[in-house]
């Protein structure tokens, strides 16, 4: 390395500004001079890199290759093309399978009606029968109220944990009944309602009648 | 500062201003987006022998240089009907190009066993001057040891006569970053040129 840092410096601040008062220094010194030299012989010989070469085989096989890749694209499209018929394809062929199965499968306007009277009378109760269920949530009104009078003591100040527990099962089911009783007034041929609404009296008798047997024992 | 003529035979248009330089220019563009064969067979004419020699310079070989020419064009080919750039279709090539030799450098890292291939076409290195001689096998020893992004700017510009802006145009980055990135290649070639030097003294 020369002694004299001047070219150094030029080179550390990375540009090619005071490359004039560089070349004015290097007249002058000699290690500068030598390092000015070998950066203008870089640009002298640089092209003497340039590579040139036959290649009497590229031009076809670039050609080659842009053909089978123009042969690929076409197999693709049309591939693609194909494939865009599929959906189209797949819905008519469900539409018609669903019309045929409506056309084999779709009952006759006498099997409708009889479809239709079954499911909507099944569960609702003819008038005769809604006054005999009427009578019998009644007589189980009845009894209720009965048993009511007798277990009220017991049940205002319960002395057991049982009869607590009565207490609270009563209060669910007068609940229940409540509700069941509010949904019957708007339905009251409603079957399932009613068994449920009686199903609700039985449980809440049966409990009035643990809770009477309590007392007693 | 720069003592050699800029720009050869093979100069991009987007320095030329004449209408009749950048007419054909518009024209293989035209029909390379078309996908015409013969369109790209025109600027591989035009502009082949320069791809060859840059992929050369960054790859080493002649082989994978061709290699690299060959993608480029498919990839080109490929790409020239959605191509909305500003720029020119050549520029475009070489930037495929130089895109495409940083691929391959980089899947050759990844490879590091891989062998070059030991049959290599004859290369004609040119008609340097031979008192340069000596200093074009050193010079392009000290090429192969700079980083790809320096090297590609060094030899599009001092070696392949490209313009500062033509060469920001290829390599994607404004001109000043051109001239910063000759100007760092340039300063690493002359500290290992002079390393050597002293060495072998």
């Amino acid at each position: 390395m020369s002694q004299c840092r001047r070219f150094e410096e030029w080179l550390d601040r990375g540009t090619e500004n005071g490359f004039a008062e560089l070349e004015t220094h290097a007249a002058a010194c000699g290690p500068c001079r030598e390092e000015l030299e070998l950066w203008n012989r870089i640009s002298q010989a640089a092209p003497s890199l340039r590579k040139r070469w036959e290649s009497p085989g590229l031009w076809v096989r670039i050609e080659k290759s842009i053909h089978e890749s123009r042969r690929a694209d076409e197999a693709s499209r049309g591939r693609k093309e194909s494939r865009a018929w599929w959906p189209l394809l797949a819905a008519a062929a469900l539409f018609l399978v669903a019309m045929i199965g409506l056309r084999v499968f779709r009952p006759s306007l006498g099997e409708r009606e009889l479809l239709t009277s079954r499911s909507f009378s099944k569960p609702l109760l003819t008038e005769d029968a809604l006054s005999d269920v009427e009578k019998s949530e009644e007589r189980y009104v009845a009894s209720i109220e009965r048993l009511s009078r007798l277990a009220e003591p017991k049940l205002r100040q319960p002395s057991t944990p049982l009869l607590i527990s009565y207490r609270e099962k009563l209060l669910l089911l007068d609940t229940a009944i409540a509700e069941l009783r509010s949904q019957l007034d708007q339905n009251r041929f409603n079957t399932h309602l009613r068994k449920e609404l009686l199903a609700a009296y039985q449980e809440k008798q049966h409990t009035l009648e643990q809770v009477v047997k309590e007392e007693k024992s | 500062m720069r003592v050699r003529a800029r720009g050869g035979e093979e100069s991009l248009v987007e320095t030329g201003d004449s209408a009749s330089v950048r007419e054909p220019e518009a024209e293989l563009l035209e029909g390379a987006r078309r996908g015409e064969v013969s369109a790209f067979e025109r600027l591989f004419q035009t502009h082949g022998a320069r791809m060859k020699s840059l992929a050369a310079n960054l790859l080493g070989t002649p082989s994978e240089a061709e290699d690299a020419v060959q993608e480029t064009f498919l990839k080109i080919y490929r790409a020239a009907a959605s191509f909305r750039g500003s720029a020119t279709l050549s520029t475009w090539a070489y930037r495929v190009l130089v895109n495409t030799c940083y691929d391959l450098l980089r899947r050759r890292a990844r490879r590091p066993e891989s062998p070059v291939s030991s049959v290599e076409p004859p290369v004609d290195f040119g008609s340097a001057p031979a008192t340069d001689h000596p200093l074009r096998v050193d010079l392009a020893a000290s090429l192969a040891a700079l980083d790809s992004r320096r090297r590609a700017a060094f030899v599009l510009f001092e070696v392949e006569g490209f313009s500062h802006r033509e060469v920001g145009d290829i390599l994607g980055v404004p001109e000043g970053t051109s001239r910063s990135l000759v100007f760092e290649a340039r300063r690493e070639l002359q500290r290992r040129l002079l390393g050597s030097r002293e060495a072998r003294a």
